[in-house]
């Protein structure tokens, strides 16, 4: 994902405001990291690009 | 593709042609359930900002390797917005429960008992992510009673209208075009 996407996106639950914390990114857009909630504490990983925004513990 | 992922079919071919008409280059654009990307890829050959989303991870990889942006998530749930333009092509073909056959391509096709399961939960969410002046494009078959999902849409403070129709192996296929009714908002409602 690119970084200003963060603007958009929200947690799937509460529509809390969300966190970014970058483990790996490119020129382009970040590849692997986590998006924290500030409203319920839920973490939501993004791995090889892709933010995976399904609430926690579904699959 | 994976076998799994909603290969593009004539509805894909309607919503995409509709989609090109409507999206100006200033637009940011959300494509829910995005699938193979078809759609979404297209319409970011025309500048605007696009984003797609599927619950099935194996559409949200075929998008992107066709350059789309895309996020894991249940329609729009990971989302708020404001985009300028949402497209949805959803699951409506109604069901019985011994039809299901429970694998990523079911959440492509089944709408529910009537068809419409998804589009409400869908239309319920739209308020909250789209823009004052946000336009909808929503995928639409006579399987689903044109009709009804109007309906629906006005339920929820949305004027829609048909752009575009075609007919198709025994049902018609329409792209209806919606956005906020604002002659029915009224101040302190």
């Amino acid at each position: 994902m690119r970084r200003d996407l963060l603007d958009i996106l929200c947690c799937p639950v509460c529509k809390g405001g969300l966190v970014l914390t970058v483990v790996e990114e490119n020129d382009e857009e970040i590849l692997e990291g986590s998006l924290l909630c500030e409203a319920c504490g839920a973490s939501y990983p993004i791995c090889a690009g892709i933010p995976n925004l399904l609430p926690p513990g579904i699959e | 593709m994976h076998d799994q992922v909603y290969q593009p079919e004539a509805d894909t071919f309607l919503l995409l042609r509709a989609a090109l008409r409507e999206v100006r280059p200033t637009d940011r654009v959300l494509e829910v359930g995005t699938g193979s990307g078809r759609i979404a890829a297209a319409v970011l050959e025309t500048g605007a900002r696009v984003v797609g989303t599927d619950i099935n991870p194996y559409a949200v990889l075929a998008a992107r390797s066709c350059g789309v942006e895309t996020v894991r998530t249940d329609l729009a749930a990971g989302f708020a917005g404001p985009f300028d333009l949402v497209v949805f092509n959803p699951p409506y073909l109604p069901t019985v429960p011994e039809d299901r056959f429970d694998d990523w391509l079911e959440y492509a096709l089944d709408g529910g008992p009537d068809g419409r399961r998804v589009i409400e939960r869908f239309v319920r969410d739209l308020d909250r992510v789209l823009a004052p002046y946000g336009r909808l494009l929503l995928l639409v078959s006579s399987l689903t009673d044109l009709d009804a999902v109007r309906e629906l849409l006005g339920s929820y403070g949305f004027i829609a209208i048909v752009v575009d129709q075609e007919g198709c192996e025994g049902e018609t296929l329409y792209v209806l075009r919606a956005m906020r009714d604002l002659c029915r908002v009224t101040s302190g409602d």
